[in-house]
């Protein structure tokens, strides 16, 4: 009977770290994809991981409240660090929100990132990105090295006492570790359906 | 005449009190919580299955499913259980949210995320595989142990499930 519980027990924790582990983890390979971007280029993450210091890949949104919360922060973030070889991309999920709105929601807030669609979630599957925005950072050899949040204040970015993905990325630039490589914060669900 | 009419008056007025006490909590924000005050929510509830459902209201997930928790309390509240809406709703929003609630007039408790502080420090004491996505429920059994999490929209029947299960043990 005890036996037959402790194996219990021990089932539950396997799925449990099976659950845990359905994404990338920090330091491992991330999921190498090629997509077609809202303007008809392709795009491949190893690519661009080679020929820059790091991608940080931004899972997005049209209509999410949060994810628009941060629209002038990652306008601003990735023309800034462009200047130091970072490139940004944006990837919208949401089967709900169409190419053509995510070229003039683009448009409308400036983003001059490369934006891609996902049919079928296929790469949010892939990274098991939940929400929008989430972030994840690719270094050149494509290892995942920052996953989570832009920073801590999705209101006010100008009380922003954590300034995470900022901290990863100069870390990186530095040659540094990173402190904290995985962050969380709200999102809106990924509409996978 | 006077002494009677008063005492009819204190009985009307104990019994308004003890109605309004006793009626789930419909149509409000009940207060405040913070990751400890949540805890201590569910462990009142101690003895009944409980659902705690993290919702906002620009989250359309979040809103589609929302009747079907008001059914949920409706049909199996009866059976011992108790649900527990949380609102993650941004601090500026709260006039959406109580237009939101008294809109939808639901039959259970329905909590304000309390403002301020790091959301991550809330989202991992919540659940270390939460994400952060919305909606999110969490399914506890009746001695107040963690049971199932719920990552986006779920159907009546998903929940009506795994709650039963509990129930019926």
């Amino acid at each position: 009977m005890r036996l037959a519980r402790l194996l219990m027990v021990a089932a539950g924790v396997l799925v449990m770290a099976q659950t845990a582990l359905a994404g990338p983890q920090i330091g491992a390979a991330a999921p190498d994809f090629t997509l077609t971007t809202v303007d008809g280029k392709s795009f491949s993450l190893a690519q661009e991981a080679k020929s820059h210091k790091a991608v940080v890949v931004m899972f997005i949104a049209t209509k999410c409240p949060y994810s628009n919360a941060y629209n002038d922060r990652m306008r601003d973030m990735a023309a800034a660090y462009a200047k130091q070889g970072i490139a940004f991309v944006g990837i919208n999920s949401n089967k709900s929100e169409p190419a053509d709105e995510v070229v003039s929601h683009a448009k409308q807030h400036g983003f001059a990132f490369p934006l891609m669609k996902d049919p079928d979630n296929k790469i949010a599957d892939l990274y098991d990105a939940r929400h929008t925005p989430e972030i994840f950072v690719v270094d050149p050899d494509g290892k995942l090295r920052y996953h989570g949040r832009i920073d801590e204040n999705y209101e006010d970015a100008s009380r922003v006492t954590s300034p995470d993905l900022k901290n990863a990325l100069d870390s990186m630039l530095a040659g540094k570790a990173i402190a904290k490589a995985e962050t969380k914060a709200f999102g809106c669900t990924i509409k996978r359906v | 005449m006077n002494r009677a009419r008063k005492g009819a008056a204190a009985a009307a007025l104990l019994l308004l009190t003890a109605v309004a006490l006793a009626a789930p909590p419909t149509g409000q924000v009940v207060g405040e919580v913070d990751a400890k005050g949540l805890t201590e929510a569910v462990a009142r509830e101690k003895g009944k299955v409980v659902l705690v459902n993290f919702w906002a209201t620009w989250c359309v997930p979040c809103r589609e499913e929302f009747p079907d928790l008001s059914r949920l309390q409706k049909n199996l509240g009866p059976k011992g259980f108790a649900l527990i809406g949380v609102s993650t709703d941004f601090a500026k929003e709260a006039p959406a949210v109580r237009k939101f609630l008294a809109e939808q007039k639901p039959l259970f408790a329905n909590y304000h995320k309390k403002t301020g502080g790091d959301d991550q420090v809330f989202i991992e004491a919540v659940d270390k595989e939460w994400g952060g996505e919305l909606p999110f429920s969490v399914l506890y059994d009746r001695a107040g142990r963690k049971s199932k999490t719920f990552s986006g929209k779920h159907s009546y029947e998903e929940y009506e499930k795994e709650i039963l299960r509990l129930a019926g043990k």
